[in-house]
């Protein structure tokens, strides 16, 4: 039970809660007020993630769940929560973005380049196609994935060192 | 509007010299960058993101539980820009929603748990549903009422709107005491 978090990805201190077997990757960047939980296995998040503030990512058994069998979480590269997601998918893609407050079960499967809009709930057993984009009660298929987050993620990095505190990293 | 009496331990909030009362537990990032204006009410688990860009909220606001409050940031071919937010006076704001506009007028209602797009602009005296979703850049003309995942114009508000608003945020104010 440890929290790896690589060299270059920022944690912020104030009230992040990082619980089990958690691993960071490298330029992630974790807002304020953030709680990942790893119950039922271990959670590994990908490099330049962006997750902002109230977002819970919890790996947990459902009711009727063997509770013996371990699963490992993984949530890809290039990924954006918003504030208030939920997360409870087992496997993220890379270059998602959840919007605002969006709800995501357990048994759902997000591939690459999705978009789940703002407050959109999905507690369904099924894998997303590449590039969907789920807005209130409406889904279609984009012709390319959204644009990178990355400038944004540049832009932070650098404006929050000079504000927050982070927690130390731990591995090369 | 009748406004219940609302108790709060006198530990767990900050009175400014201005009349501000700040839950303690609330998250304020950047204060150096956050103005509140006066008699405005903040409450528990609020987040406030002044580190990102200013925050400016005006006089006898009140700031419901849960919400945060972030400045919208633009994406130009040059970089990234994070935009000041200016809220204006008597504007409540109830539990959970998430804030990302850049500018909220005075007298606006925004309902519990809904959240308002980036860079969207809600102009004086104008009201949200709850749980709505304010789609990014909307502007809310003045005396509408938008309801609605998105949200989209219902109907007008009468026109005693901004004594209303008036009337229920200083009798908030009066009624938020200390024990």
């Amino acid at each position: 039970m440890s929290v790896q978090i690589t060299n270059g990805a920022l944690v912020c201190e104030e009230k992040v809660e990082l619980i089990g077997d958690i691993t960071i990757g490298a330029r992630t960047l974790i807002h304020p007020s953030v709680k990942i939980i790893a119950e039922a296995g271990p959670i590994i998040i990908g490099e330049n993630n962006l997750i902002e503030e109230q977002t819970i990512i919890i790996n947990r058994f459902k009711e009727g769940d063997d509770e013996s069998k371990m699963k490992v979480m993984i949530i890809g590269d290039n990924n954006v929560f918003e504030v208030g997601t939920y997360s409870e998918a087992l496997k993220v893609g890379d270059n998602n973005i959840f919007e605002c407050k969006s709800k995501i079960g357990r048994e759902v499967t997000i591939s690459n380049g999705c978009i789940i809009g703002a407050m959109c709930s999905l507690d369904t057993n099924e894998i997303l196609q590449d590039n969907t984009i789920i807005t209130g009660n409406q889904r279609r298929i984009a012709n390319e994935k959204p644009q990178s987050q990355l400038s944004q993620l540049d832009f932070l990095s650098k404006l929050l060192t000079n504000f927050q505190k982070f927690k130390k990293t731990n591995v090369k | 509007m009748d406004v219940p009496e609302l108790l709060y331990k006198k530990a767990e909030f900050i009175e400014t010299a201005s009349g501000n009362k700040v839950s303690k537990n609330s998250v304020m990032c950047g204060s150096q960058n956050i103005i509140l204006q006066g008699r405005t009410v903040v409450l528990q688990d609020c987040i406030v993101r002044g580190d990102l860009a200013g925050v400016k909220i005006g006089r006898h606001c009140v700031i419901g539980e849960r919400v945060v409050i972030r400045p919208p940031f633009k994406r130009f071919q040059t970089g990234v820009a994070f935009f000041p937010i200016h809220i204006g006076d008597y504007v409540v704001i109830e539990d959970d929603c998430v804030i990302n506009a850049s500018m909220i007028g005075s007298f606006v209602h925004i309902g519990k748990g809904s959240v308002i797009g980036r860079r969207s602009t809600l102009k004086d005296c104008c009201a949200i549903a709850p749980n709505s979703v304010v789609p990014a850049e909307t502007v809310v003309p003045p005396y509408a009422y938008y309801s609605g995942q998105p949200a989209l114009y219902v109907n007008d508000l009468p026109e005693c709107t901004r004594e209303l608003m008036m009337d229920y945020t200083e009798a908030f104010y009066q009624n938020f005491k200390a024990v």
